[in-house]
């Protein structure tokens, strides 16, 4: 199906309102991303979240945009607290996936020698791949409900981190509002031995190199530095955020239908915001990115730990702390200027990240003079960006920006290009050691099968939705 | 009439994977899905039905019954790691099922895992029937 799209300017494009359409869809892109996009279904999906009833803007879609399910991937939409309704397809089946960026104190040079050393105990530390978890960490019932209410902080009570790391999560590490009653008993079942795992598929655990500066006074502020070792951290809710997103689809479809909310695709079920099944549903959303924090809150305790085995230097030595955390599949109220006024509204960012610009309340301290740290990873060969956020995405996209690089090869295409390589061998080769579960997972995760981050990022820069701070080069990666 | 086959066929999706299946029946075609479904975690195919589990599901319409019947299939696999091997569909009506499934704990070693699926999506959901003949389309979260 071909969907009518105007050029705005060389990075906007507006899918003018028509049919059931509430408002226009808005989409960044440049023209060769553009083309790209026409023979995949993502505009139709962006058109499709501009029919849902108390959407307020324009339904976005992000540089990174590629189809999902329901909503596209990249997607952004927000919703009137009366008229709107929540999607847990606009939020994804992962939620709260996300990125945190950890520094160090190291030069390159201090590493390298002891890459391979810390590729191993890092994939020894941080339980990836399929029914991989840790044996020392054993929840009770009790202990996983105190997870989904409190979230990262949980685990620094638990001693894994330290009370300053929380300032450096969205949120805190807690969102407000989750009532573990609200859950099934297959989520807290499939949450319980999935907690502090990275998972598989495109979650990952990289060491990079910070290798070249974009802005030196947000870098500063970030304590970023050319030639610097940093860690990245890619992952989500696991098995429980999916369960939680299924049990709430089945919910939704049924109250789709209660109130005579007319759907394009059964995928973007929904409820009003003020309906008792909207309310349980993001009380249910709240404990699966509570568990997600948790979650990257628990890997970043073992990643602390197996530098300082690798390495032999103590915490003062390497100065490990959290540059940021940063969600990108969830829904958030929050508070947004729309047409002169102020409203109270429920983002929905599916594979978007928060970008809240200098000066708002909502960014830690430390960087308030320079935006709230955005964090792109792109793929295992090529490199990954930190941006921050800026006035125009808070003005124009809810204070919200990309998310990563989207897949331009489907898996199977992936698959088939790199039979006959020794994608492991290549990369060695390069400098970047990979340490996998699965083999599938590296053949299907080459970088070829995704999109140039750097075209990603630099569209968002030109649109002035995300100003770029450091690019970063993938040393070691650990996937599922 | 040419007699239908029974079979499924993975579909491309530029994230995620799709499975489409054909079938004699409504039932076979439940299983079929599940092959499909199982072959997207494992490319093993010596899996024994060493355990069974009845499985008994209700759901509003027949693409509303293919994603929860995956879905259970697929929570048999993340919280008993168990792999399905056959199925004995005894009921397949457009709202009902009630299944038999067989099959044995995920071995590492005899069942190298692919693939980590989050969850069996309604994203182009098509259940549909032609002259004796039944297609489906489902579409799952990698």
């Amino acid at each position: 199906m071909s969907v009518k799209v105007e050029q705005i300017d060389a990075c906007r494009w507006r899918l003018p309102r028509e049919g059931a359409m509430r408002t226009d869809g808005l989409v960044f892109a440049s023209r060769q991303m553009m083309a790209f996009l026409q023979q995949e279904q993502a505009l139709e999906q962006v058109r499709n979240v501009a029919t849902l009833p108390g959407i307020v803007g324009p339904s976005i879609g992000m540089p990174d945009i590629h189809w999902g399910y329901g909503f596209p991937i990249g997607g952004v939409a927000a919703f009137d607290a009366d008229e709107g309704v929540v999607s847990p397809g606009g939020v994804g089946y992962d939620i709260n996936c996300g990125v945190r960026l950890l520094r160090t104190d190291l030069e390159v040079s201090e590493v390298r020698p002891h890459l391979k050393q810390l590729a191993d105990a890092l994939y020894r530390n941080v339980p990836s791949g399929v029914g991989s978890h840790r044996k020392d960490l054993k929840l009770s019932v009790e202990q996983e409900r105190k997870v989904l209410v409190r979230g990262a902080r949980w685990a620094v009570e638990q001693g894994f981190g330290r009370p300053e790391d929380l300032e450096h999560i969205e949120e805190q590490g807690t969102i407000a509002g989750a009532d573990p009653e609200l859950v099934s008993d297959r989520a807290l079942e499939r949450g319980r031995n999935q907690l502090g795992t990275l998972g598989s598929g495109n979650h990952f655990l990289e060491v990079d190199l910070v290798e070249e500066i974009g802005d030196e006074q947000a870098a500063a502020a970030l304590g970023l530095f050319s030639g610097q070792v940093v860690v990245t951290i890619h992952t989500g809710s696991r098995g429980f955020g999916y369960q939680v997103c299924d049990d709430y689809l089945r919910t939704m479809l049924h109250a789709a239908r209660k109130y005579g909310i007319e759907l394009p695709d059964r995928q973007l079920c929904c409820a009003p915001l003020s309906s008792p099944e909207g309310k349980q549903y993001l009380a249910a959303m709240a404990c699966a990115a509570n568990f997600a924090f948790t979650n990257r809150q628990l890997i970043t305790a073992w990643v602390r730990e197996s530098f300082e085995q690798v390495l032999g230097k103590g915490p003062a030595e390497l100065r490990m702390s959290l540059i940021y955390d940063v969600c990108h599949n969830i829904a958030k109220w929050e508070t947004h200027q729309f047409e002169g006024k102020k409203r109270r509204l429920c983002v929905h960012r599916k594979g978007a990240t928060r970008a809240f610009p200098p000066g708002h309340p909502d960014t830690p301290a430390a960087y308030r003079h320079v935006g709230q740290p955005v964090l792109i990873p792109g793929d295992m060969g090529r490199y990954s960006y930190v941006l921050v956020g800026t006035q125009g995405a808070f003005e124009e996209t809810f204070g919200s920006t990309c998310h990563g690089a989207g897949r331009v090869l489907s898996r199977h295409a992936a698959k088939k290009q790199a039979r006959g390589h020794n994608v492991e061998a290549e990369l060695a080769a390069q400098g970047i050691h990979i340490r996998a579960a699965s083999r599938a997972t590296v053949a299907e995760e080459i970088p070829e099968a995704y999109k140039d981050v750097m075209e990603v990022v630099g569209v968002v820069q030109q649109a002035g939705i995300g100003k770029i701070v450091a690019r970063l080069k993938p040393l070691a990666v650990i996937k599922g | 009439m040419a007699r239908a086959v029974n079979h499924y066929r993975l579909l491309e999706h530029t994230a995620d994977i799709g499975i489409e299946a054909e079938a004699e029946s409504f039932a076979q075609l439940l299983e079929q899905a599940a092959f499909g479904l199982r072959a997207v975690i494992t490319e093993a195919t010596d899996i024994q039905p060493r355990q069974e589990v009845v499985l008994e599901l209700g759901a509003a319409d027949r693409e509303e019954l293919l994603v929860a019947w995956l879905g259970e299939l697929l929570y048999l696999f993340e919280s008993r790691h168990l792999l399905p091997a056959a199925f004995a569909i005894e009921q397949a009506e457009a709202t009902r099922l009630r299944a038999r499934v067989r099959g044995e704990p995920l071995d590492p070693r005899r069942h190298p895992v692919e693939r980590e699926v989050k969850a069996v999506t309604y994203h182009r959901i098509l259940v549909e029937e032609a002259q004796g003949s039944w297609r489906a389309r489902v579409y799952l979260d990698l």
